[in-house]
């Protein structure tokens, strides 16, 4: 079983991305489960047909300890399992916390089991990871492959180069490593090349560039992902490349972060190419 | 320096040198040393030691079970009327509260004690977890204090925030909100507030009675056997005589500024401190001479009844020796001066919050060879009572273990205590204690003195 993290700045397109790559692998035939990390509980909608109806956290603060694997697992498009970990609202509680507690509980109830026969965990996390209980699915061999989903944007790249030096921290103990850079495309200029550099510089690659394409949209307005939605279209054989990229991925690395004069010199030589 | 300190804290303990020395600047007011099992509490608890004493309050701890559970009842502070205080109410936080917040919880904590018990005022402890979650305390405090019609307070006491004395501001903070919110008229032109006296088995009932004989009238004390009422109405004053130094001193100050009442530091235990604490009230009220005359009585009147009795217990106590390891400083003065009284020497003396000044006026105090201690550790304790070979350790709960484990007699000093200490009679019931506890027989049982130099380092001094 595969154990993959995806990070990057919030609002960058990371549970799009994510539900679009397992539709992709499960596709392929491969069994695949999707952990969503944020409290807003919404890393599933794609690939469920709708808002997951129960968390973890709300099945637990409701039934108590007392919880069945069945009562928070969904089965999805194309035999994906999906579970949210849900959280409190905004401005309350811990939702940190919530994701340690969200996790264990998995663990509890045999989800990453033998008997399950997963190929592959995806767990998706929000944005930056601000506190311990965000770095969770990093730490203790939880997830072992991170991507960083980005874009030639500023403040994507400087986010990326920030989770980059989380995952130095847990690496050093830890099995995690870094898989490489998804570019989802912002079309800012000379985004391609500016993400291949960054991804050279921070020592891992950038497995796949991802156009931007309104076919995603009109998927997301459907409530499904790409793949459900268009098997046909362009957009859905990106989805189907990348998922591919990842399976077949052999490049796991250490990243090596950037100091910020460095990162700004990047975006100088890329951005002002013209 | 014969015994091995941990390093970083070597400034933080002197030996006194001979007489004529000057006193040696001392390292003091720091968080503790890493690895030093250091004998303080934590902020929380020096919130609820202070605020503790107030009988007809509601005090709700807000955090995990433990922090409740482990204060319950700390104080042996008594009251005359309502036993509220000696509840140890929590909102016990658990793991799906910290994830989803504490605040509903808190307020249906609140809402449903506070029908059921109809307090005067309720007070919130904020503990580590609170802290850190973030849970807006002060916002539901406002929310019931509406619905309920009482003071609704939060005393932001989060563990981790610094050290006890932290908690005692936290404490003084929260106590302030209620003061100057009740009225003052009918109060006498000759009037005292107690600060940091808190009725430990009945003290405070006992200086009650002697300001009262002098014709002082008590707006309130702080905290001993208060009442909410007194509380706000303490603006009338017209001095504060401060005893716990350390806890109250902020408040002393907040109440100077904002009600110009001066304030002074006394201290109620032994004859020497009593009687001040008793001359300085009266000499504050120079318009009414016969408040000294009575105080010049009482004086008399209490030190007669009691001193054919110490002399008794000194003639049987001369050259025994003392440790004193207590909270603040200024009862480390008092207790020296009371050892002296009864012929005792005091070997060793430290406190947990002292600051440099009350540090300085321990080393002029003490005898030559007197070892002086900040925020000491149960090892440092134990090594310097072999050292010294004392008789007796002065102390409170966590000091008493180290004591009994040394084969040596233990004197409660602390919040914990079942006698009265303080006063004239105080000073009866302490050397009472003292000789009970070193004239017993049970200690020529204790194998310390026999295998004293087999425990000791090879340099020590025996």
């Amino acid at each position: 079983m595969r154990k993959i993290a995806i990070y990057g700045k919030g609002g960058i397109g990371k549970s799009t991305t994510t539900q679009n790559t397992v539709a992709g692998l499960a596709e392929m035939g491969h069994k695949v489960m999707v952990v969503g990390c944020d409290p807003k509980a919404d890393s599933t909608r794609l690939l469920l047909g709708g808002l997951s109806q129960r968390s973890v956290l709300d099945t637990l603060r409701e039934e108590g300890e007392d919880v069945e694997l069945a009562d928070i697992r969904n089965g999805g498009f194309c035999n994906t399992l999906c579970v949210e970990s849900g959280g409190p609202e905004p401005g309350v509680g811990c939702a940190g916390r919530g994701i340690i507690t969200s996790i264990n509980m998995l663990e509890q109830l045999g989800a990453y089991d033998a008997s399950e026969n997963l190929n592959y965990v995806f767990y998706d996390v929000l944005g930056d990871v601000v506190c311990g209980g965000f770095a969770m699915p990093i730490r203790d061999g939880k997830a072992e492959e991170i991507y960083i989903v980005c874009s030639g944007e500023m403040m994507a790249m400087y986010a990326a180069n920030n989770i980059c030096k989380g995952i130095l921290k847990f690496a050093t103990n830890g099995k995690v490593r870094l898989g490489g850079l998804i570019c989802n495309s912002r079309k800012v200029d000379n985004e391609r090349q500016m993400i291949e550099q960054f991804a050279k510089l921070l020592g891992t690659q950038m497995i796949h560039f991802v156009p931007r394409d309104n076919d995603v949209q009109r998927a997301e307005i459907n409530r499904k992902t790409v793949i459900e939605w268009n098997p046909k279209c362009g957009q859905a054989d990106e989805y189907r490349a990348l998922a591919k990229a990842i399976d077949q991925n052999t490049n796991f690395v250490i990243p090596r972060p950037l100091p910020m004069p460095e990162l700004e010199k990047l975006l100088m030589e890329f951005g002002l190419y013209n | 320096m014969m015994i091995e300190l941990l390093p970083g804290r070597e400034k933080q303990v002197v030996h006194k040198g001979g007489q004529g020395v000057a006193a040696t600047e001392m390292a003091c007011g720091k968080a503790s040393t890493a690895g030093s099992v250091s004998q303080r509490a934590c902020v929380f608890c020096g919130s609820r030691v202070v605020l503790y004493p107030i009988a007809d309050a509601l005090h709700i701890v807000h955090g995990p079970v433990g922090c409740a559970a482990y204060t319950w009842d700390i104080r042996g502070a008594l009251s005359s009327g309502p036993q509220l205080h000696r509840h140890s109410f929590t909102t016990d936080l658990q793991e799906m509260d910290v994830i989803y917040g504490g605040e509903k919880k808190l307020e249906a904590a609140l809402t449903e004690l506070i029908a059921h018990h109809s307090p005067k005022a309720a007070f919130v402890y904020s503990t580590c977890i609170v802290g850190l979650i973030g849970d807006d305390v002060s916002a539901v405090c406002q929310r019931v204090s509406k619905k309920t019609g009482i003071p609704v307070l939060g005393v932001h006491s989060e563990g981790f925030k610094g050290t006890k004395k932290d908690g005692y501001k936290a404490a003084c903070d929260a106590l302030y909100k209620l003061i100057g919110t009740g009225d003052t008229s009918n109060i006498s032109p000759h009037s005292i507030n107690i600060l940091g006296e808190f009725n430990l088995a009945g003290e405070t009932w006992v200086l009650r009675d002697y300001y009262k004989r002098l014709g002082i009238e008590v707006v309130s004390c702080l905290t001993g056997d208060s009442r909410v009422e007194e509380i706000r109405r303490a603006h009338g004053a017209k001095l504060n005589l401060v005893q716990c130094s350390g806890s109250m001193t902020s408040l002393a100050k907040m109440m100077e500024r904002d009600f110009g009442i001066p304030f002074k530091r006394v201290s109620y235990f032994g004859i020497e401190d009593m009687s001040a604490a008793l001359y300085e009230a009266a000499k504050f009220f120079p318009d009414a001479p016969e408040i000294m005359a009575r105080a010049q009585n009482l004086v008399r009147e209490e030190v007669a009844a009691i001193y054919p009795e110490l002399l008794r217990y000194k003639q049987k106590l001369l050259g025994k020796k003392a440790a004193i390891y207590v909270g603040g400083s200024f009862k480390a003065f008092s207790l020296m001066r009371a050892l002296r009284l009864i012929g005792m020497e005091t070997a060793i003396v430290g406190s947990q919050t002292g600051d440099q000044d009350d540090y300085k006026q321990l080393q002029e105090m003490a005898d030559p060879g007197t070892i002086i201690v900040d925020d000491a550790n149960p090892l440092e304790l134990a090594k310097f009572c072999l050292e010294k070979d004392v008789d007796l350790f002065i102390g409170g709960v966590k000091e008493r273990p180290i004591a009994y484990k040394l084969g040596i007699g233990f004197c409660d000093h602390n919040h914990e205590r079942k006698e009265p200490l303080a006063g004239y009679i105080g000073m009866l019931n302490f050397a009472k204690e003292v000789y009970a506890s070193v004239a017993s027989p049970v200690w020529q049982f204790a194998p310390r003195r026999a295998k004293r130099a087999a425990v000791l380092p090879q340099n020590a001094v025996v």
